[in-house]
């Protein structure tokens, strides 16, 4: 080892001592934790997240077609593109045991089936998937046929005995289907029972499930060959409430992780301005002993490799046992726990803590290789003279954001909110100390300290401006997070009203309508019944609806499968008109109402006729208005709704929906027994994911919102203590000026509480304002005022900096004093 | 504004030279000038008859660390290096592959023999400032610049510092140039120059 290797060395361990240099470590040790741990736990939620998507669909790409599927295509496609595969049909069908009867959604299938998820039986099996000859069904076929396990059913020609009650089972289906009782069977039996004759009403779908690129390839693959009775699902846009929630998540947790980190940066930032501030005698006697500036530099920069290589292993084992922590945590939520993330992720955050010091650490460095010697023989301010020392620091500053954007991976979002930050940050640090100053002037008449307060503060002007900036900031980022995570929550859950529909009733036949209406009414169960028939949408105006539309335009839902139509004289309750008008019940003429944002991205206009194929049947019908529909308020909701003398004559059935109370089950058996033919639909199940989904949400963000509030407080108390530093060579001056120890202490008390009111105060008003933002432009709620802002910001602020200054702060005798002074 | 004028000052190889005025008189300056710190705003400084005002900085910053050393009033050593690591530095920088011996050699020449594994904070005042004398010397400069030398000691420990530098001053043939306001510590230089109004005057005023 050289000497100046030892040097460096030798600096690097002294330097351990000083409080910039332990304040630089720690925070760095912060970043790279929680870079590393974001990165584990975020790749570890975002898969876990998407497998729970992948799991409602039981893969990652689903292509679904009305006919079988043609076995060499899949030969060609699995070629080029590395994937897992299954198959699985699933049709309606009746199972019956004795005189019982009932229609259930069969699924055949064998493993690897499902791909993702898996299936969930009572009592739970030693194979994950039904053996040939079994059958596993859920609990409302084994209520209804009254069916015990080890019973036999017959499936068509096959008895199959049922073995386990089905609890949950992932690739439900699309549409309806997804709703009816289900059941599955081993594809080996399928051939035997017979009940799946070529033109069987069915769905044959091919799940894939693998990486993300193959998956896109393939995705390219087939969206290139979709013929017009396939339709393709991915994770994205099957479930788009869910999908929204994911979404949502992600980019929550990634701009809690800006703001932590953007925290971590500011404490390392000023943490190495003064360290090199107090660096600069020694480097202008390093220079003055013949080093170069080169050299000195090198001394530094290994200084920084020192720190980085020991914050690296302990950053990576801190991000890994807190990563190993919170997702056995939240393994106790997810119902099949969270994924391994990546191997190169445990040293994402190494790698930006090492962009972070060598970004933040190159202009001071490179600034104290440019000290002049005659420092040491006068005291002199170092003056960046070029323009080169000017613009490095904030090169490096836009090169750290830019790191930290491109590994949030949002970077419009995080970019706004940076700029937010830094302009909101600066402006405050002014207007907080303009507010101090003016506030000590205020307080100089009444107080006898009063006086010496104003010194303090004009004084500490740059340091308050500094620290002020600072706390505002992260009062007003705690608040925006910890208010727009209530209310978020809150809003969710506003979306769904309490008389949300939990139950659906399809399969009604006409001949069925009038008795089941006054089932429901007999016991007062508040419902509408809506007619349905199938068909697909063919022209417009004369011209095939697809001509002119752009290949994303024909990704649309209604075009790509056939539709729900409807027929009504009566505008939905629940729907609203947002142009046109309802045609009067007597009108003879074929007349649709048609819901809104199909009617924007077709680009449908009032008065276009639209040709519908209704199984072979053709019906040409006149847009007279359109309707805004709330997909999520679980009730019967159509795109295309007829007027009656239009679609009345075709062969329908009704669907409904109506509220019950949870212990509704004789209730439920009554209907189902005096209506065997009709299919319940039981949607807690699908609220219940949604709640589960809204807790998963707060949680995590809360578990980021404390790691945020970890090194915000870490930023406080640096700065804090470096500012005691200051306060004490202070009061020993003003103590060897004849002021007592309390005096000096009352003086500093009354500064950081008058400084914590003001931060407090100034906190709440930009929570305010940056909430209301928030609010109106990205969560489209009103903005509302939170007047405990108001009384808890300041009070907290108040008594953390008192708190700090009273724990990290030492009482003065008068020698320390003067030792203090001479040091100086 | 002009801190000089008119000045004018010529210094033997060899010779030992002291620089004594009041504080603010601009001593260092004339120092931070004379060693090539800083650029004058007007005239020239040649040091073995190469203008030092028509380098540039890099030029200048080889030169001095061929040629100068400094002795300072703080002592200026790097606390965490023994008193032989704080001498061997300035040879380390220089590449020099006898840096150990010649270190090692110095630290006995002004008395600390014993004391070489010492830190800084292990010495007295008094052995701090021998190190950074051995430091100054250890690189055999041609110039040697000391500010206030004794500045930081009590009297007895000045006046060994004193005699120690002016007889490594004759040994080596360095010249001095000492920076003070202590007359008596002026008066032992071979020629002296006090600084008044921003004019050089032979002899202690």
């Amino acid at each position: 080892m050289t000497l100046l290797t030892r040097l460096s060395w030798q600096q690097f361990r002294r330097q351990l001592r000083t409080t910039e240099w332990r304040a630089l470590l720690l925070a760095t040790w912060i970043a790279i934790t929680l870079t590393t741990l974001l990165a584990l736990l975020g790749d570890r939620l975002e898969r876990g997240l998407l497998r729970e998507s992948a799991a409602l669909l039981g893969a990652d790409l689903v292509l679904s077609s009305q006919r079988p599927l043609d076995p060499q295509r899949l030969t060609a496609l699995l070629e080029s593109t590395p994937v897992e595969f299954a198959e699985v049909v699933q049709f309606p069908t009746m199972l019956s045991k004795d005189e019982e009867m009932m229609l259930a959604s069969l699924r055949a299938a064998q493993p690897p089936y499902p791909l993702r998820g898996q299936l969930q039986t009572q009592p739970q099996l030693g194979h994950s998937f039904p053996q040939p000859g079994e059958l596993w069904v859920e609990r409302r076929i084994l209520e209804q046929l009254g069916l015990n396990l080890g019973d036999l059913v017959d499936v068509g020609y096959q008895s199959l005995k049922v073995t386990a009650e089905l609890v949950q089972s992932p690739d439900r289906g699309s549409g309806f289907r997804s709703f009816s009782p289900q059941a599955i069977m081993h594809a080996e039996d399928l051939a035997a029972s017979g009940v799946l004759a070529p033109g069987s009403r069915a769905e044959f779908r091919w799940l894939f499930a693998g990486d993300a690129e193959p998956i896109r390839e393939l995705t390219q693959a087939l969206q290139a060959s979709l013929l017009e009775s396939e339709r393709l699902f991915s994770l994205t846009d099957d479930q788009p409430m869910t999908g929204n929630a994911l979404g949502s998540a992600l980019n929550y947790l990634k701009l809690a992780a800006l703001i932590a980190l953007l925290l971590s940066a500011l404490t390392i930032y000023l943490s190495l301005k003064r360290f090199s501030q107090e660096q600069h005698s020694r480097c202008a006697l390093l220079l003055s002993l013949g080093m170069t500036p080169r050299q000195l530099s090198q001394v530094y920069a290994y200084q920084f490799v020192y720190a980085w290589i020991g914050l690296s292993c302990l950053g990576l084992l801190s991000g890994a046992l807190l990563d190993l922590w919170i997702s056995q945590w939240l393994n106790q939520l997810l119902p099949q726990g969270l994924p391994q993330p990546s191997t190169w992720l445990y040293f994402s955050g190494s790698a930006l803590g090492a962009v972070m010091l060598f970004l933040l650490g190159l202009p001071p460095t490179l600034q104290l290789a440019g000290v002049s010697v005659t420092r040491l023989f006068r005291e002199e301010e170092l003056v960046n003279s070029n323009w080169l020392g000017r613009l490095l620091p904030l090169l490096c500053l836009g090169l750290l954001a830019l790191t930290l954007l491109a590994f949030l991976r949002t970077p419009v979002l995080s970019l706004g909110l940076l700029l937010i930050l830094l302009v909101v940050g600066s402006v405050f640090g002014w207007v907080a100390q303009l507010l101090l100053l003016a506030a000590s002037r205020v307080l100089s008449q009444p107080l006898r300290l009063g006086r010496l307060l104003r010194m303090r503060m004009r004084q500490q002007r740059a340091w308050h401006r500094l620290q002020a900036g600072v706390v505002v900031l992260l009062l007003t980022l705690l608040s925006v997070i910890w208010i727009s995570r209530n209310d978020l929550l809150e809003d969710w859950q506003n979306q769904i009203p309490a008389d949300t529909p939990n139950y659906f009733l399809v399969n009604i036949q006409p001949f069925q309508t009038q008795p089941l209406s006054d089932f429901l009414t007999d016991r007062s169960i508040h419902s509408q019944l809506y007619p349905m028939v199938r068909g697909r949408l063919l022209e417009r105006n004369g011209e095939p609806i697809r001509e002119g539309l752009s290949a994303e335009q024909q990704e649309h839902n209604t075009l790509n499968r056939e539709l729900n139509l409807s027929w009504s004289d009566q505008l939905p309750a629940h729907n609203q008109l947002v142009s046109g008008d309802w045609w009067p019940a007597a009108s003879q003429e074929a007349e649709i109402s048609i819901e809104q944002e199909m009617a924007q991205v077709l680009e449908l206009n009032l008065g276009d006729q639209l040709l519908f194929d209704l199984g072979g049947v053709l019906v040409e019908a006149r847009i007279r208005n359109i309707r805004q529909v709330d997909w999520g308020s679980f009730q019967p909701n159509f795109y295309v709704i007829f007027n009656a003398q239009a679609l009345q004559t075709q062969p329908a059935t009704f669907i409904t929906s109506f509220r019950l109370s949870t212990d509704a089950t004789p209730l439920l058996r009554e209907l189902l027994s005096e209506f065997p033919a009709l299919t319940l639909i039981d949607i807690d199940q699908l609220l219940q994911q949604i709640n589960l989904w809204l807790g998963r949400l707060a949680d995590s963000s809360a578990l980021i919102l404390l790691l945020s509030l970890v090194s915000g407080a870490l930023l406080l108390i640096v700065t804090l203590k470096q500012a005691l530093e200051q306060r004490r060579y202070e009061g020993a001056l003003l103590q060897t000026l004849g002021a007592s120890a309390t005096d000096t202490q009352r003086l500093d008390l009354l500064e950081f509480v008058l400084l914590g009111l003001i931060c407090g105060a100034l906190a709440a008003f930009t929570a305010e304002l940056t909430l209301s933002l928030i609010y109106v432009y990205l969560l489209k709620i009103p903005a509302s005022w939170h007047p405990g802002l108001w009384l808890t910001l300041p009070l907290l602020s108040a008594s953390f900096f008192s708190l700090c200054g009273f724990l990290l702060r030492r009482s003065l005798s008068l020698m320390e004093c003067f030792k203090i002074l001479r040091r100086h | 504004m002009h801190l000089f004028s008119n000045l004018q000052l010529k210094i033997q190889a060899g010779d030992s030279l002291a620089i004594i005025g009041r504080s603010g008189a601009g001593k260092s300056t004339l120092l931070s000038l004379l060693a090539g710190l800083d650029q004058p705003t007007s005239g020239r400084i040649l040091l073995n008859g190469q203008d030092l005002t028509s380098l540039d900085d890099t030029t200048r910053a080889e030169l001095r660390s061929r040629h100068l050393s400094f002795i300072f009033q703080s002592f200026h050593l790097l606390p965490e290096l023994t008193a032989l690591d704080n001498v061997r530095l300035p040879l380390e920088i220089r590449g020099d592959a006898q840096a150990d011996q010649l270190a090692r050699l110095w630290l006995k020449n002004v008395g600390l023999a014993s004391r070489m594994q010492h830190l800084p904070s292990q010495l007295s005042g008094g052995e701090q400032q021998r190190v950074a004398i051995a430091r100054a010397f250890v690189t055999s400069p041609a110039l040697l610049f000391a500010d206030e030398p004794t500045g930081n000691l009590d009297e007895n420990t000045g006046r060994e510092i004193t005699d120690q530098l002016f007889r490594l001053n004759q040994e080596t043939g360095t010249t001095l140039v000492l920076i003070t306001h202590d007359k008596e510590l002026a008066q032992r230089c071979q020629r002296c120059l006090t600084l008044h109004q921003g004019q050089l005057l032979e002899g202690v005023i």
